[in-house]
């Protein structure tokens, strides 16, 4: 019997493999709400003059969405390789990005 | 979400829809913080006058446009990338 449902014989069931769909979309939702409200705070000014984005605001919010995505990136990268270079010193450490 | 079978997918649909309830009175709360933190300052008589009045209907029009367009751009990011193998958390999955 497989402790984490995966590598058993039969593979996972049904609620399992659901769990799994269900936290990957909670993972994505709750992104999204943290960049929205980011990128807004940053882009937008609080007086709304107007209630059309204007033309850099647009454009802000665009590069803003691109670069959040970049941070993810890079973030995740550098969290696996020191995960990777500690992984000789002390075995189980780090274990959250490195599945 | 690859892997589902029919079965198993009405399923997540059902766990989906309900999510979106949520999700949505969550984004209606946050809009209406947004909104009154941004908006209302002047607390000299119990009703806005008509400048918040005027804030707070361009603030939500703004806000729902902009989340529009972050959506949009949001979903193709994460299309672009999905197809150079990586995913939102990092790990190659």
């Amino acid at each position: 019997m497989s402790m984490f449902g995966f590598g058993g014989v039969q593979g996972p069931t049904s609620a399992q493999k659901i769990a799994a769909a269900e936290a990957e979309l909670e993972m994505v939702t709750d992104m999204f709400n943290r960049l929205t409200s980011s990128c807004f705070k940053k882009c937008v000014p609080k007086d709304y003059r107007e209630s059309e984005l204007n033309k850099g605001e647009s454009v802000c919010l665009d590069r803003c969405v691109a670069k959040f995505f970049e941070v993810n990136v890079k973030v995740s990268e550098q969290m696996q390789s020191q995960a990777a270079s500690r992984q000789g010193g002390a075995p189980g450490a780090g274990g959250m990005f490195g599945m | 979400m690859d892997g589902l079978t029919a079965a198993e997918q009405r399923e997540f649909q059902a766990v989906v829809e309900r999510r979106q309830m949520r999700e949505f009175m969550t984004m209606y709360s946050n809009l209406v913080q947004r909104c009154f933190d941004d908006c209302v300052t002047d607390f000299t008589s119990k009703t806005m006058n008509n400048k918040e009045e005027g804030c707070i209907s361009k603030c939500v029009e703004k806000w729902l446009k902009g989340s529009e367009r972050m959506g949009q751009r949001f979903a193709e990011q994460n299309a672009a990338m999905m197809q150079s193998g990586g995913s939102l958390g990092g790990a190659g999955r």
